[in-house]
């Protein structure tokens, strides 16, 4: 019977995963420029996504982050208020700008 | 160049993005951004990657890996949208809902899927829309890619025509929405939605369980996604939950706003004057990389070296790889392997080449399908806003001392 079982139990485990536990992402420390009103940033970028996204980006002109942020605004409802999406916008010209 | 100069060139050329430079001229398509360093960190199931973000996870092909026509699960690609993705799924309990304009709602479990249908595999490229980003100039919107977005697999599954053909479609079904299970931030953000419509899904199209005859690893979209061979992977659903058959279009942001082109026959338009009218990605265009060697090998001058690398496109088949070493000036034809995993899959070609020259060489791969599309040099590829379907002749620079 306890051999049946074992066979019973071999012929199930196909279905298990190779990973049969919760996986674990890693957390990786992007090096985001510091500056004035990172608070801001930190809390309103970091909900959703990584400082990776803004660094990987490359540098980019004012229109650019701004048609960014209203993306994460109208597209993805981020809760972002208008103040808070001008700092943003003008840490991010300030440190990742391409000077347009 | 001295031989310092080179490397120094070459490391400069790698850290671009991260120093917030650019090194090319304004405004003309170049060689994407190449040899990037894979990370100190390991995501589940893979070998470091290039990482460019761990919330959602993004994780490029380092080049050399793409000389073999599959590329290993633990080192293929990883590309999600949303900050939340499922770290655990019980494959026990995990079912598809398949409903809307269906005869009768199906929820199947891994299990049912596995010996209640027909299973089939399909070798299949999966290609970002985006791969290739960071050729465009100005920067375009997005990750700035390198060239290894992508990665080629056998997929088994099941046909979405028999499970839908399980389900039975009402007469007026037309679009069917796929939805995964990654998870947003707020409540009001959009769900990863794709929608297709019924007439462009064919027998190629399935439901994948396993890739390269292993469990899809967690980050490619355990334990079930859907595999579109010859479409751009922005459709290719990971941690499938859900398919709903309509009979309406259902205006979805990543349908609408992401993952389109320009609707013009260049695809392309002025930075200062976008073209407002535009069209999704959906099939790949002609495309090849080296794999072998990469930008900064020293090669012996008079010593034998094989060029290997890949060709695919979105399943017309590739018809030749051709090869230059002299800046473009004289092209070779490459060898192909015998294209037996199929025409959705990468063709392998090789190139026997002996340097005859000390310096820089630059080794230039160009592949032609059987329509006769070739690629394009990178200079000649005018820019759209989302940097996609990037598709110049590949160049790797080595040494030859």
């Amino acid at each position: 019977m306890k051999k049946l079982i074992l066979v019973a139990l071999l012929a199930l485990t196909p279905l298990a995963a190779q990973v049969d536990e919760k996986v674990e992402v890693p957390y990786v420390d992007f090096p985001i420029k510091m500056g004035k009103e990172f608070a801001t940033v930190q809390g309103q970028c970091l909900m959703c996504h990584s400082f990776g996204y803004i660094i990987n980006q490359g540098p980019q002109s004012r229109k650019h982050w701004k048609h960014v942020i209203k993306k994460m605004v109208v597209a993805f409802k981020a809760p972002i208020s208008d103040k808070d999406a001008k700092i943003v916008e003008d840490y991010l010209v300030e440190h990742y700008g391409n000077g347009k | 160049m001295q031989r310092r100069e080179f490397f120094k060139k070459a490391a400069l050329t790698a850290g671009a993005v991260g120093l917030g430079i650019t090194t090319s001229e304004a405004g003309e398509t170049h060689q994407p951004i190449d040899n990037r360093k894979v990370s100190k960190h390991t995501f589940p199931e893979k070998r470091p990657l290039i990482t460019y973000s761990d919330r959602p996870p993004l994780l490029e092909t380092p080049r050399d890996v793409f000389t073999s026509v599959l590329t290993p699960n633990d080192q293929f690609f990883v590309r999600w949208h949303m900050p939340d993705i499922p770290t655990h799924i019980d494959p026990d309990t995990y079912t598809v809902k398949i409903n809307g304009l269906v005869d009768q709602e199906l929820n199947i479990s891994l299990n049912d899927l596995k010996t209640k249908f027909e299973q089939v595999e399909v070798t299949a490229v999966l290609q970002c829309g985006g791969n290739s980003r960071s050729a465009f100039t100005p920067i375009a919107g997005g990750i700035q890619w390198g060239n290894g977005a992508m990665g080629c697999a056998t997929w088994k599954g099941v046909r979405l025509s028999d499970i839908l053909a399980k389900a039975g479609l009402k007469k007026d079904a037309e679009w069917i929405g796929f939805n995964g299970s990654e998870k947003v931030a707020y409540y009001e953000t959009p769900n990863f939605i794709r929608e297709l419509e019924i007439s462009e899904l064919d027998d190629h199209v399935i439901l994948a369980y396993e890739m390269n005859g292993e469990d899809l690893p967690y980050l490619n979209g355990y334990p079930l996604r859907l595999v579109i061979p010859g479409n751009y992977s922005d459709s290719w659903v990971k941690m499938l939950s859900n398919i709903t058959v309509t009979n309406k279009y259902r205006s979805l942001f990543f349908m609408d706003v992401a993952y389109r082109v320009p609707d013009n026959d260049c695809e392309c338009e002025d930075p200062e004057k976008r073209v407002k009218k535009t069209k999704p990605i959906t099939k790949m265009n002609v495309k090849s990389i080296i794999g072998y060697p990469t930008t900064g090998t020293e090669l012996n001058n008079k010593s034998h070296v094989v060029v290997r690398g890949l060709a695919w496109d979105d399943g017309h088949g590739i018809q030749d790889v051709m090869i230059s070493t002299d800046n473009g000036k004289t092209w070779d034809k490459a060898l192909l392997d015998d294209g037996k995993l199929g025409r959705y899959a990468y063709r392998a070609f090789r190139f026997a080449y002996k340097p005859n020259t000390y310096g820089e060489v630059t080794i230039m791969s160009k592949a032609i399908n059987k329509l006769g599309d070739e690629q394009p040099l990178a200079k000649d590829i005018k820019w759209n806003h989302g940097g996609y379907k990037f598709n110049g002749v590949d160049e790797v620079k080595v040494k030859i001392v």
